[in-house]
């Protein structure tokens, strides 16, 4: 609640260094998690598929992205005749800025402790303050509107390149986003109303009490699941990767870049896997939280806080080894058909317990308001439903009826070139037999 | 407005559709077309992802929405039946091998069952069973194939290795029998160029072994995942007398609940005394068409079961003089013998005149060879009914309506080997 | 739970075997009648075996041999008989190693090794001549500065053309019908196919009654 402590005392040149440090090992950190996580993507599903993976470049091919990396430099940075120039280039930065800046909000160590007042603190160069780059009272807002930022990235990138298949990959990107984002924000209200509080570094103080009050339990596990899936579509992942699904759009948004900008999207997107596991096992997972075991005690909250990130590494790649590819329009339903009402209705619920629990309100009196407005709730979802189908009935057979009328059309023009052609050829006959 | 525009848009209103057209003519054309029309015309291949190679399908899209499609062939053209003109029946084998690469060996079959006809010779006994193991064997291999790029397609990655993986098994028992893993040269008129290696039955009850556990697997990876059912049920839908008018035959046809499979209702080699079922589907769509192929492999190995129990000993290759070479050991003895080794691998052997059709039952479908002879020792004329070619004709009919990736989905049911569609 | 069922499949192969191998490093294990690129063998005696007779290039579909015959100096013959190969060229840019040259071949002159990792980088080195082809004095194929050998890849020479040799008469099959290579000496036949083996016994008690 009080915020960094770094900065409650007046700023001075000292906290300018302890920034600077915290910014240089963030972003250090991050690049690294990001060519790891390429590395571990690779070899894990390679494990998978019973192959090998990269091996060569270094001891088990772990400098194989690096290799990639600097491959990707020297090659030609092409742009095409059709593409909208500025906009060509400008958007892999979009995406690369927006996954850097996701990740300032993650607090990745500090022992937290229950109850503490000041807690999950580290002492830089003589300067108390938190292990997270900055720890904006908005902290998770922050998160969903950098996550947003990002989509552009994808979709100008697509709409700028001039081409048809990064232009049905943009069209995707954004529809995608925006039906997730909602649900992604539904479920990080569960937890916001549990923290009491939008602070990443809050909510990570709130779950210091052991793994009872991690919020992945305390606020229901339904939460978490909406969250996992609706971060897996927010991620372009399998099997939400409609948006630059190969078999189908060749490379989707990214199809016509090459060299540098195309890395830049390559390295945003892994980047975006890593801040997003990050995110989740600050939101649901306690954070840093674990046991010290020896030794140094700042030191173990940080390995716990990478241990649990690299379950849900692994995590993501299982899904891709393993999921077949949703249809756009399947996609679309299970957002706002499933995860969006589901979201909706647990926010409810739990909020109701939580007000229950403080004796707010009668146990009884919530049940008997709950399952009406449930009752209400699904015959009015119900209805919108019908009423959709109805509609789309309806257009199809309107447009049903349009193809008919113009196959009947056109079989008439036929015939009536058939005549024609007939009358003429009656016609050159009769001149022939006259002859 | 020139006179090219004008009978451009001539054509246009009489309901013409135009292949190629200048800049000129097209902005007459854009008078003739309704400028509302929001539709975009979209290339899938010949270079994309999933278009099995060279495809290319002309797509009008609405959105995301296939309204019409229209496959273009012809970026594998190698002329090879024009190639089989050229080349004697001895070598002929090798030619048919390569139109579709993923089973060469029922492309062999139906060259030398239409050969054979011709000749008017019975094949020995270990030869026909040799040869009923060896294609369904090369049945599995092309349906495993099937499976690989089918998961693939519908974004499942897994699966292509391990179906790529199970098939890789059936190509080392090739390489073992005939010395390479795809286009063998290993039937051949007359009967089959090697006998079965010691050792054979170990190798076929190796894979008899193995598969079923992998089958069950990739059950569960994808028969049994709603995510795959929701993408393949209902998509790609065709009825039996639409598959029959376009003339689909194999799993396209099967899958319309239709039970036409050769290797029962035309029983070539011995499959009159095996016993296997007809996997048939209900709905035609492309779930149907992944599920027959499935099962198919199923029955394709207990076929192979039954071979290996029944295989019979004796000659793999007719001792007609006028067709097989002499043994090795008669060459040193005997000059005739050496003559004729001669006038066959230079000359070949001369089929009688007269013309023959002779049909397979390849794991895409009937599978045809129509040879013309002349009496000379190369054929006048080599026609190969590709069912791959004819099964391609479906595909405009089931992908409009449905979304490209659908289109993705139907196209690998089709499962077209370019190969065989352009020849 | 269909969506979950998967999840086990995937896992469970974590724990298997790799399937792959580390190609240049290691090389997977190639069948006796594998058809790699081709030898010319050499009698016992040294002799060549290759009588110039163009068989091969006859029977070539892919038409990727090209053999000339001269007569044998009288002096010093290269090959027993009256006339050797002069020019033997076999083109690997069309080869489509279908071996019916080895089946064609009256003197078991050309056959195929287990070789097929060879990646030449011009035309020339693509046509392997007389002088590349012909195996050494001890009988093995010449290793090329293009071509990537394992150990023990340069014997079984001849695995397919023994396989071939009975011309599908099971009577003949593991009979002996071909000469003697330098440094092998007479190979012998390929294992007994089972089946072969007891026909050729029911054909001999037919002969005897």
């Amino acid at each position: 609640m009080l915020g960094d402590p770094l900065f409650r005392n007046g700023v001075d040149w000292g906290d300018f260094a302890v920034m600077g440090v915290k910014v240089v090992v963030a972003f250090v950190l991050l690049l690294v998690a990001t060519m790891f996580m390429v590395w571990f993507e690779r070899k894990f599903i390679a494990d998978m598929q019973n192959r090998i993976g990269p091996n060569v470049a270094g001891p088990w091919g772990i400098l194989q992205t690096f290799a990639d990396g600097v491959k990707f430099f020297f090659k030609e940075d092409l742009r095409p005749a059709n593409a909208d120039p500025l906009v060509f280039r400008l958007a892999p930065y979009i995406s690369a800025v927006t996954a850097f800046l996701a990740f300032s909000i993650v607090p990745i160590g500090g022992v937290f402790r229950d109850g503490e007042a000041d807690t999950g603190t580290v002492t830089l160069f003589g300067k108390v303050t938190y292990l997270q780059v900055a720890d904006p009272p908005i902290g998770i807002l922050l998160l969903l509107a950098v996550s947003s930022i990002a989509v552009y990235g994808v979709m100008l990138a697509g709409w700028s390149s001039g081409s048809k298949y990064p232009l049905l990959g943009s069209v995707r990107a954004s529809a995608q986003a925006i039906s997730y984002e909602a649900a992604l924000g539904m479920s990080v209200v569960a937890v916001v109303l549990l923290a009491g509080s939008l602070s990443t570094h809050d909510i990570t103080a709130g779950q210091a009490g052991g793994v009872r009050t991690w919020y992945v339990l305390s606020a229901g596990i339904v939460p978490f699941v909406i969250f996992l899936i609706a971060a897996t579509a927010e991620l372009n992942r399998p099997p939400f990767d409609l948006v630059e699904a190969e078999q189908e759009l060749v490379g989707g948004f990214h199809t016509e870049y090459s060299s540098i900008r195309f890395a830049l999207f390559f390295l945003a997107e892994f980047m975006n896997v890593v801040t997003m596991s990050a995110i989740m096992v600050t939101l649901f997972f306690g954070g840093p939280a674990g046991p010290v075991l020896f030794g140094m005690t700042w030191f173990w909250p940080t390995v716990w806080f990478f241990a649990k990130v690299l379950v849900f590494l692994a995590m993501f790649i299982w899904f891709r080894a393993t999921l077949p590819r949703l249809r756009y329009d399947q996609l679309m339903n299970l957002g706002w058909k499933v995860l969006i009402p589901l979201a909706l209705g647990w926010l409810l619920v739990r909020a109701t317990i939580l007000q229950v629990d403080e004796g707010t309100i009668d146990p009884v009196i919530a049940i008997i308001v709950g399952i009406l407005a449930a009752g209400a709730c699904f015959l009015l979802f119900t209805a919108a439903l019908t009423a959709g189908d109805r509609a789309y009935e309806r257009d199809q057979a309107l447009q049903e009826q349009a193809l008919q009328e113009q196959a009947l059309q056109e079989r008439a023009v036929q015939d009536q070139a058939l005549q024609e052609r007939a009358v003429q050829e009656q016609a050159v006959q009769e001149r022939e037999g006259s002859r | 407005m020139s006179i090219a525009s004008r009978q451009v848009s001539a054509r246009l209103a009489a309901g013409e559709s135009i292949l190629r057209m200048s800049e000129a003519e097209a902005e007459v054309v854009e008078g003739v077309i309704d400028p509302e029309d929001e539709t975009m015309i979209m290339n899938m291949g010949p270079q994309h992802p999933s278009t099995h190679g060279v495809l290319r399908i002309l797509l009008e899209l609405n959105g995301e929405n296939v309204l019409r499609s229209k496959p273009i062939i012809g970026y594998l053209h190698t002329g090879m039946e024009k190639t089989a003109e050229s080349l004697t029946y001895v070598q002929g084998a090798t030619n048919v091998t390569r139109m579709d690469y993923a089973s060469p060996l029922f492309n062999e079959l139906a060259f030398s069952l239409a050969v054979e006809e011709l000749l008017g010779i019975e094949i020995p006994e270990r030869a026909t069973w040799i040869r009923m193991m060896m294609t369904e064997l090369n049945r599995m291999a092309s349906h495993l194939l099937f499976l690989a790029s089918n998961g693939m397609d519908l974004g499942a990655v897994g699966m292509m290795l391990y179906g790529w993986k199970e098939r890789e098994e059936i190509l080392r028992f090739f390489e073992t029998v005939t010395g390479l893993r795809m286009n063998h040269n290993y039937i051949r008129p007359g009967g089959v160029a090697a006998d079965l290696p010691d050792g054979w039955e170990d190798g076929v009850a190796r894979i008899l072994v193995a598969l079923p556990k992998r089958l069950e697997e990739f059950d569960t990876l994808m028969t049994g995942q709603p995510i795959w059912r929701d993408r393949t049920q209902g998509v790609g839908l065709i009825t039996t007398p639409e598959a029959v008018a376009l003339g689909a035959t194999g799993p396209i046809l099967r899958s319309t609940g239709a039970a036409w499979d050769l290797r029962r209702d035309q029983p070539y080699l011995a499959y009159d005394q095996v016993d296997f079922d007809v996997v048939v589907g209900t709905y035609g769509d492309t779930f149907d068409r992944y599920a027959i192929r499935l099962n198919e492999i199923r029955e394709s190995m207990r076929i192979v079961e039954q071979c290996l129990e029944m295989m019979p000993t004796g000659d793999y290759r007719t001792q007609d003089p006028k067709v097989t070479p002499p043994p090795r050991a008669r060459i040193d003895e005997s000059m005739e013998a050496l003559i004729h080794h001669f006038k066959i691998f230079t000359e070949g052997f001369h089929v009688p005149e007269g013309e023959a059709y002779a049909a397979v039952e390849s794991p895409r479908g009937e599978l045809g060879c129509y040879i013309v002879s002349d009496g000379s020792p190369k054929p006048l004329r080599m026609h190969i009914r590709a069912p791959s070619f004819v099964n391609l004709q479906t595909v405009p009919h089931m992908l409009t309506g449905g979304m490209i990736a659908d289109a993705v989905a139907i196209i690998s049911s089709v499962d077209p080997i370019m190969g065989e569609v352009d020849r | 739970m269909g969506y979950l069922n998967g999840f086990k499949v995937t896992f469970a192969r974590l724990f298997e075997d790799r399937v792959t191998t580390e190609f240049p490093a290691e090389k997977r294990p190639k069948p006796v009648r594998f058809h790699g690129r081709h030898v010319l063998n050499r009698h016992e005696d040294g002799m060549e075996k290759c009588i110039g007779c163009e068989l091969c290039a006859g029977v070539c579909p892919a038409k990727c041999i090209h053999v000339r015959g001269a007569d044998n100096p009288l002096d010093d013959p290269v090959s027993p008989g009256e006339r050797y190969g002069f020019v033997y060229e076999i083109n690997y840019l069309r080869c489509i190693h279908c071996d019916m040259c080895v089946e064609a071949c009256p003197t078991e002159a050309i056959t195929e090794s287990k070789i097929l990792e060879f990646s030449f980088t011009n035309r020339d080195d693509a046509i392997y001549t007389k002088q590349e082809l012909v195996v050494d004095d001890e009988g093995r194929p010449r290793h090329q500065p293009w071509e990537l050998w394992m150990e023990g890849e340069d014997e079984h020479l001849s695995g397919w053309m023994r396989a071939t040799a009975p011309s599908g008469a099971a009577a003949f099959e593991g009979r002996v019908g071909w000469s003697g290579d330098l440094g092998h000496g007479v190979r012998p036949p390929e294992e007994g196919q089972t089946a072969a083996d007891e026909f050729e016994g029911a054909e001999e008690t037919e002969a005897a009654t």
